[in-house]
Formats: C-alpha cells, sequence, structure tokens
C-alpha cells in the first residue's frame, strides 16, 4: 500500500513538472531555424544606381519542416567582419529583396554608388533571440545605368513609328491625296449647323472634362476650329461652356481664329466661350441649366467624358437637339450610342480631326497609326501560328517571339 | 451641428432630384449652390496643395528647397498673362511646356501598357488544357472570341480603306463585337448608377429619416 | 413588422408592372416619371427588409483574396486612394472590408490618394475597421501599424515621382509629420520597398494611371477596386496579367466582404441593386415589346398600294 502511494507521488511528481514544462514551453528555447542559403547580392538593373538587389533560397524552415521563420531580416555592413546593421525587413516566403535609397545624399539611409557592401540575411523567429544568420555575399557595389535594356522594344517601336510618321507627313506635305474613309459623324456636322441656322438657335459645343494634354481633348480642338469657322460663316450663336480653364484659354484661341478665318473677326465673342467649374456633376448640372434655358438646336460632345455623359444626352434629348458625339472613354462611348444621332467612336475622334483639317501632320500621323495597327495585327497573327507550333514542340525561338513584345525591367 | 448639416445635406440632395419632375427654382438654387460650393472647394484646394505646401513650404522656406518649384511657379505666372491682351501670347509657352511634357510621358507608357503588353497577352495558345493535357472547350471557345474580337476590331479602326468586300465583312463583324462590349459596358454603368442611387437613398432613410438602421 | 411591410409593397409594386405592360401594348405608354417612381421603390422598399441576399464569387474577386492572403504579417501594402464621396456607396464597402482585414492579420498599411477626398474617405474606412473588437483589441497606433500621407496634386507625375522616393511627394503624412520621423516608413523608398498595392479608384487618375506607371514601369504586384463604370475599362489589364484581380461595382464589393468575412453595407444595398436591376430589364422588355408592337401597327395602317 505504502509503495503504491509513494509510487503515485512519485508520477504525480513527474506529472506536475512536465506541465510546468509545457507551460513555460513559450519562453524556453525555440530551434534555431535553418538559413537561408544560395544568397546572391548584385546592383539592381537597369535603374539610377543607389540600389542593390538581394535573391536567396527560403529557409528549409519556412513554409516547411520546423515553420518556424516569420520574417527575414536583412543586414548590411561596409566590411566582411562588420558591423552589420538593419537595413529592411522581407516576410516570410520572401526569395528577394531590394536595398534602394534616394538619390539625394542628405536622404536617410543613403547608398552611395561605387562603395563595397556586404549583406547577411537572418532568418528570425517569435523568439527575437533565435536567429540563424547566412553566409555573408559580397563586396557588391550599387551604379546606375544610362538605359533601361527592358524597353529595347519599345525603344524600337517608337522609332520606326516615328519614321513612318515623318515619311507621311513629307508626303502628305508634297500634295498627294492621302485617303481617310469618310465618317458618318463628321459629315452630319454641316447638316446640323445648317439646321441650327434654321431654326435661330445656338450650337452647343462641349468639350468634356479633359485637360489641354489629353488627346482627345486636343482632336476637339479641330473639331472646334472647324464648327467655329461655320457658325462664324452662318453667324449662328455657339456656346462653349469649358471645365478646364486651360482648355477654355485655348478654345477662345481657337475660336477667335476661325472668326478671322472666316473674315468675321468683329462677331466673335469673347463670353461664348467661358468657365464653369471644375466639379463633374456641378459643371453637368449647369450644362444642362444651358440645354433647357437656351434650346441649342444642336448639341456637339467631342472630347474627354466621365459619368457626366449620359446625363448630358439625357438632357439633350428632352430639349430636342440634333447630337453628335465624339470620345476615347470606353465606358462613355454607349451613352453616347443610345442617346445621340451620330458617334465618333474611340478613334474615329482622332480621325476625324484629320478627316476635317486635313492638315499634313494630323493626315500622316494618322497614316502611320494604320500603318503600326497593321503590323501589330499581322505581327499578332504571326505569333498565334508560331505559338500554337511551336507548343509541345521545344522549339525555343517559336515560343520567344512572344517575348519580343514583353516590357521587362 | 452634425444634425444640421445633415438636414442641409438631405434637402439639397431633394432638390436636386426635384429636376426628375421639371426644371423648377429650387433645382436652379441648389445647382447654383453646389457649383459655387465646388468652385470655392476646388480654389482653396489648389491653392493649398499647389501654391502653398508645392511652392511656399517646397521651396522659399524649406530647409532644403526644390529649385524646380521656382521654375514651375515662373511658368504658372507666365499663364495669368492671358488676361493682358498686349502680352496674352506669352501663355502659349507655358501651354506647349505642359502639352509636351505629358505627351513625352504618354507616349512610352501608352506603347508599354496598352499596346506591347497588350498585344504580348493576345499571342496565346488557342486550344486551352487542364494539367492533365484534357482540352478546356469553354477556355477555348473564350480564347477564340478574343481573337477574333481583337483582329475584326482592329480592322474596324483602319481607316486608310473603305469599307467593302472581305475587309468590310471583317469591319462589320467588329463592329457586332463592339456593340455587345457597349452592352455590357453600358449595363456595368446602369449597376453604377443604382449604386449611387441606392446611396443616397440609404443617407436619406437612415441618417437623416432613421426610418431604417 | 418593416420588412414584412416592405416585402409585401413589394410584390404588389411588381403587380402593376402587369398594368403598365397592359397600357404600353395599348398604346399609352407610361410617362417617364413614373419610370422614376418605380426605380425609386425598386430601391426603397428592399434597402427596408434589410436581407442580404446569397451570393457566388467570382474568380476576380477570389483572385484579389487569393493573392492578399498569401502577404505575411509585417508586410507593407500601399493603400492609393483615388475616388470621392460620389463614388463611396461602391468603393467605400470595399475600402472598409481590406482595412479590416489587413488590421486583422498585421498589415502594415501605407494610406496615400491621388484625388484630394481620397485620403479623407481613407481615414473614415480606418475608423470604421477601427470600431471592430477584434482590431480595437491590437491597439493600433497610427505611424506605426499604419499611417496616412494624405493627397498629392499632380496625377500620374505622382505615381511617376514616387517610383523614385515617396519622400518627394509627401515630405510629411496628414498629421504634419516629418516623413523620416514616422516609424512605418523607415526603410521605405520607394515601390521596391512595398509589397502589394490595393488601388480603390473611379476615374482618372486611378488604376489606368497605376498600371501604366506603377505596374509596367516599377514592377508593383497589384490589385484594384473599381466603380462598375470603370471596371470593364480595366479588365484587359486583368487578362493581360498587369492587375492581380478586380474588385467591381457594388456587387465586386458585397462578393469581397463575403470572401473576407467581413459583412457590411455592399452586402445590404446588393438587394435593392438586384430589384432595381430587375426593374430595369422589366421596362426593357416593356418597351421593347411596345416598339415592335407599334412598328406593326404602322404596316397594318399604312395604305398598301396594288
Amino acid at each position: 500500500m505504502k509503495k503504491t502511494a509513494l509510487a503515485l507521488l512519485f508520477f504525480l511528481g513527474l506529472f506536475s513538472v512536465s506541465l510546468a514544462q509545457t507551460d513555460t514551453s513559450k519562453s524556453s528555447f525555440v530551434t534555431p531555424p535553418r538559413p537561408v542559403t544560395d544568397l546572391t547580392a548584385f546592383d539592381s538593373n537597369n535603374d539610377h544606381g543607389h540600389s542593390i538587389t538581394l535573391n536567396w533560397t527560403p529557409s528549409a524552415d519556412d513554409g516547411a519542416g520546423a515553420k518556424s521563420v516569420i520574417s527575414y531580416r536583412i543586414m548590411r555592413a561596409t566590411s566582411a567582419g562588420g558591423p552589420f546593421e538593419e537595413v529592411g525587413l522581407a516576410p516570410a516566403g520572401s526569395i528577394t529583396f531590394k536595398n534602394s535609397s534616394s538619390i539625394d545624399p542628405a536622404s536617410t539611409g543613403f547608398i552611395p554608388d561605387h562603395t563595397d557592401y556586404y549583406y547577411r540575411v537572418d532568418a528570425t523567429t517569435m523568439d527575437t533571440t533565435v536567429i540563424s544568420s547566412s553566409d555573408i555575399a559580397g563586396p557588391v557595389q550599387s551604379s546606375g545605368q544610362w538605359f533601361n535594356k527592358g524597353l529595347y522594344p519599345v525603344f524600337w517601336a517608337v522609332i520606326i513609328f516615328t519614321i513612318l510618321t515623318v515619311l507621311f507627313v513629307f508626303v502628305a506635305k508634297k500634295g498627294r491625296d492621302l485617303y481617310v474613309r469618310p465618317l458618318a459623324g463628321i459629315e452630319a456636322v454641316d447638316d446640323a449647323i445648317g439646321r441650327a441656322t434654321e431654326m435661330g438657335r445656338p450650337i452647343l459645343y462641349v468639350m468634356g472634362l479633359g485637360t489641354a494634354s489629353d488627346i482627345a481633348t486636343i482632336a476637339s480642338f479641330t473639331i472646334l476650329s472647324r464648327v467655329a469657322k461655320r457658325v462664324a460663316e452662318y453667324q449662328t450663336d455657339l456656346i462653349v461652356p469649358c471645365y478646364d480653364p486651360i482648355v477654355m484659354a485655348v478654345a477662345q484661341e481657337v475660336v477667335k481664329s476661325s472668326y478671322m478665318d472666316a473674315n468675321r473677326p468683329n462677331d466673335y465673342n469673347e463670353d461664348d466661350v467661358f468657365f464653369i467649374t471644375q466639379a463633374q456633376f456641378a459643371y453637368v448640372g449647369a450644362v444642362n441649366g444651358i440645354m433647357l434655358r437656351e434650346l441649342p438646336a444642336t448639341n456637339i460632345y467631342m472630347g474627354k467624358f466621365f459619368a457626366e455623359s449620359l446625363m448630358m444626352a439625357e438632357t439633350g434629348v428632352v430639349s430636342g437637339s440634333i447630337q453628335i458625339a465624339g470620345t476615347d472613354e470606353i465606358a462613355q462611348i454607349p451613352f453616347f450610342v443610345v442617346a445621340c444621332d451620330y458617334t465618333l467612336i474611340g478613334e474615329e475622334l482622332f480621325a476625324a480631326s484629320a478627316y476635317l483639317g486635313r492638315e499634313p501632320l494630323l493626315l500622316g500621323s494618322l497614316k502611320a497609326q494604320d500603318i503600326a495597327k497593321a503590323a501589330i495585327l499581322v505581327l499578332a497573327l504571326i505569333g498565334i501560328i508560331l505559338i500554337n507550333f511551336g507548343v509541345g514542340q521545344d522549339i525555343q525561338w517559336m515560343n520567344g517571339f512572344r517575348e519580343l513584345f514583353k516590357v521587362t525591367d | 451641428m452634425e444634425l444640421f448639416g445633415i438636414w442641409i445635406a438631405a434637402l439639397l440632395t431633394l432638390g436636386i432630384y426635384s429636376f426628375l419632375y421639371k426644371d423648377n427654382p429650387v433645382y436652379k438654387a441648389t445647382e447654383a449652390i453646389f457649383v459655387g460650393v465646388s468652385a470655392g472647394y476646388w480654389a482653396v484646394v489648389y491653392y493649398f496643395d499647389n501654391i502653398y505646401k508645392k511652392f511656399w513650404e517646397g521651396a522659399v522656406t524649406s530647409d532644403n528647397p526644390d529649385y524646380w518649384m521656382y521654375g514651375g511657379a515662373v511658368l504658372g505666372l507666365l499663364f495669368l498673362t492671358r488676361l493682358f491682351p498686349k502680352i496674352g501670347w506669352i501663355s502659349r509657352w507655358p501651354l506647349a511646356f505642359i502639352v509636351g511634357a505629358t505627351a513625352g510621358l504618354y507616349m512610352v507608357i501608352y506603347f508599354v501598357t496598352n499596346a506591347m503588353n497588350q498585344t504580348a497577352s493576345t499571342i496565346m495558345d488557342i486550344v486551352a488544357r487542364n494539367a492533365a493535357g484534357e482540352i478546356l472547350w469553354m477556355d477555348t471557345l473564350g480564347t477564340l472570341v478574343i481573337l477574333v474580337g481583337v483582329v475584326t476590331g482592329l480592322v474596324y479602326f483602319f481607316f486608310s480603306k473603305e469599307h467593302k468586300g472581305v475587309f468590310g465583312t471583317a469591319a462589320k463583324v467588329g463592329t457586332w463585337f463592339l456593340m455587345i462590349t457597349f452592352g455590357a459596358s453600358f449595363g456595368y454603368t446602369v449597376m453604377s448608377r443604382m449604386s449611387l442611387f441606392i446611396g443616397r437613398m440609404d443617407f436619406l432613410m437612415s441618417d437623416w429619416l432613421h426610418i431604417i438602421k | 413588422m418593416m420588412a414584412t411591410m416592405a416585402t409585401i409593397a413589394t410584390v404588389v409594386v411588381g403587380l402593376t408592372l402587369i398594368y403598365v405592360l397592359y397600357r404600353t401594348i395599348k398604346g399609352r405608354p407610361v410617362e417617364r416619371r413614373i419610370v422614376f417612381v418605380y426605380i425609386a421603390f425598386s430601391v426603397i422598399l428592399p434597402l427596408m427588409m434589410q436581407i442580404s441576399p446569397p451570393l457566388p464569387i467570382t474568380g476576380d474577386v477570389l483572385k484579389v483574396y487569393d493573392n492578399i492572403k498569401v502577404l505575411q504579417p509585417g508586410s507593407k501594402v500601399l493603400c492609393a486612394f483615388d475616388y470621392d464621396p460620389p463614388s463611396a456607396p461602391e468603393l467605400q464597402p470595399m475600402a472598409v472590408a481590406f482595412m479590416k482585414y489587413a488590421f486583422k492579420h498585421d498589415l502594415k498599411v501605407i494610406i496615400m490618394g491621388l484625388w484630394p477626398q481620397g485620403p479623407q474617405q481613407a481615414q473614415m474606412a480606418v475608423e470604421e475597421a477601427m470600431l471592430d473588437p477584434e482590431v480595437a483589441a491590437k491597439n493600433l497606433q497610427e505611424g506605426i501599424d499604419w499611417v496616412n500621407l494624405g493627397f498629392q496634386s499632380g496625377n500620374e507625375f505622382v505615381i511617376q515621382s514616387m517610383g523614385s522616393e515617396f519622400k518627394r511627394m509627401f515630405p510629411k503624412d496628414d498629421r504634419l509629420v516629418p516623413y523620416d520621423s514616422i516609424p512605418l516608413m523607415k526603410n521605405v523608398v520607394n515601390f521596391s520597398n512595398i509589397d502589394y498595392v490595393m488601388n480603390f479608384s473611379s476615374g482618372k487618375p486611378g488604376t489606368v494611371e497605376w498600371v501604366q506607371i506603377g505596374v509596367d514601369r516599377f514592377g508593383v504586384k497589384m490589385s484594384a477596386g473599381n466603380t462598375a463604370v470603370q471596371a470593364p475599362m480595366v479588365y484587359p489589364y486583368l487578362r493581360a496579367g498587369q492587375l492581380l484581380g478586380i474588385l467591381g461595382g457594388m456587387s465586386g464589393a458585397a462578393e469581397f466582404e463575403k470572401v473576407l468575412d467581413e459583412e457590411g453595407d455592399a452586402s445590404t444595398f446588393l438587394l435593392a441593386q438586384m430589384f432595381a436591376h430587375a426593374t430595369v430589364i422589366a421596362f426593357i422588355i416593356i418597351g421593347n415589346i411596345a416598339f415592335f408592337i407599334g412598328g406593326r401597327r404602322k404596316k397594318i395602317t399604312t395604305p398598301q398600294v396594288k
């Protein structure tokens, strides 16, 4: 009996000790994880310098094995013996890190070019004192490159396109007639202006929400020029409410020039082109008010439009105007298609400005664009054929055709 | 104070919605308030974020001045010459700078993002297969639709040739693809407009009238 | 009680559409203002029901989730808030759900905006996320766990400049604390020190500019939450792999809330969205019936010359 009791007590004591050990296991010994391997450090490619990239194979205990790695501490020193300072932290699972700095020498953590650095990656665990350090990589120096080699395909594409543009502009300037297919929306502009003159009602020209540097707005200026010239010849009223002050400034210039080209400089009224506001829905509220009060016979929407497009087009339908629209905003084209009488879809807006203006520069660039489109189409078709024949046949250069178009850093 | 703001917002919302019945003085007044407040708001934002933060704090009073801001300030002042007819032509120079700088930036980024990378993603295997090598018919059909859409869409936007014959047929197919896409986009946009209306109704019914939680 | 009454009212209003169809067939179409009233009812009544309908999760939303769930604690996420209050019904629920997820999973959030009201919307999202008990228990500190760098004008030029150095564009945060004094921004120089970008956008500047410059130029990994208007424009970038998932409109927001298990406004609003769409479809059908019947009537009444 006594022996049984003693044995029980002994067993209880062992059990209690093991429990106590389990309870305090959080602060007790954590096995150091296996370190990262294959650490390499090299100057970051295609940049302005002051940047070094590290690659490594993650610790075997990162997501596998003991699963104890929670992050990687990036350590750097100016000599192999140290002292090392922490320059970054990468989460578990990482295989790369870029240690970069500003180009400003006065900034914090500045990395001067052409200076030897040594790197080490420490795998850390929940216990901040338990880490494993990798081998040291270095010496490595950062330096800047003059050219981003990853953008060479873009470089050649831009060169070829520029040559094509210059060539066609030259041809256009020589007087050769460059064909542009007719666009229904633009052919309707003259009729619409005539209609407004007959009805004695003004023409509303809305240039959208773009800035003066947006391509759609620039195309709109050309069309405005044509419309303003016709308006000046027919002596109809023109209303041009503007969203952007700079666009207003340019539009005033354009309209004034058109009136002068039509030999009616005195008919030009600067108040015809005016600024409203740069708040989107406040702008459309004001334009809607103008439509309902002035009752224009023709509404022309050419430029960059956003959510306000349908609101304006709907109000134009209610006020009984004939509406011609053109925008490159894909999301707004459906609204113009349903609510307007004629719509220029996307690039047709840019083609319209070339079609109307007949300027060599516009015609030449339109032709170059067409050639570029045809080239992209042909090359894409060739690539599709090559890729599909290349699959499973291990023909590297066929599969590599696609890589020509991929732009990498 | 918050209750006052909610009431003002609710009444202005209803004032704008009164336009759905017909144009009326309440709508005109609300529209005028909206235009005026937004003009004032943007004037303050632009002054504070550009003239004060970037120029005054970033260049004039900074310990580490950004001298490029002085160039920007000069160009900005040149713009104001528009107000004086005799020297208004000077304002074309800063405008030329803005248009040129933006064109230069856009030339590369549009080429890369919208042309090169998109072309690369179009060059793909027509027949889609899973890991076991079985043909995925729906994915293959999807790939074919994309390819036909890209080709015929590009044909539609070719301006150097009239749409006749085979070319015209391809352009017609392209038009169909465009219209179907626009229809889907229209549906998406209707969803967006409804979402905005739902947000406003939620404001009126929960924050203003407390009808719903 | 209110939900029951709203349900009954919805059924009654739905049945009156049959009368509208009858009138249209008889050649007496209803006025446009009546259509507006139907749309109003189709939104107000479901809101009163307060029901979240069942919702399948689409692949685009799952892709966002798959990419954010691999982010380890301590990962730095740049949240670009490029929208204003008019787009808040669609984008704010996404933002709140993401903030809750980020804070619960110890992600470090760096907020900025290319729209002036964006960082303000972000602040509201953060405050709403902080009300979650699980997030509140973490006692998160601004400047250490998250920071709001504020708004910077310049559109895409801001992104371009951030590719070199964040500090140049954001010398101080919204509390006017200098960049170098923010603990979270230590060792964050540019995009190469950011693990992920989450963009909430309703227009320009927004997702398109982030893809053009942030992704293609500087190689950031990015997902986007967009309004339904903008979503179709950014789908080509999703297909090309430039974007890692899209949350499109209110339905995208509701799916995102569901996949993150964070019930929010979008899930509640979705029923109203569904009813509104059903009403629009009903009127499209009625309108087309009227169009075709009207066309047949004209053919019948037009004198036939023999």
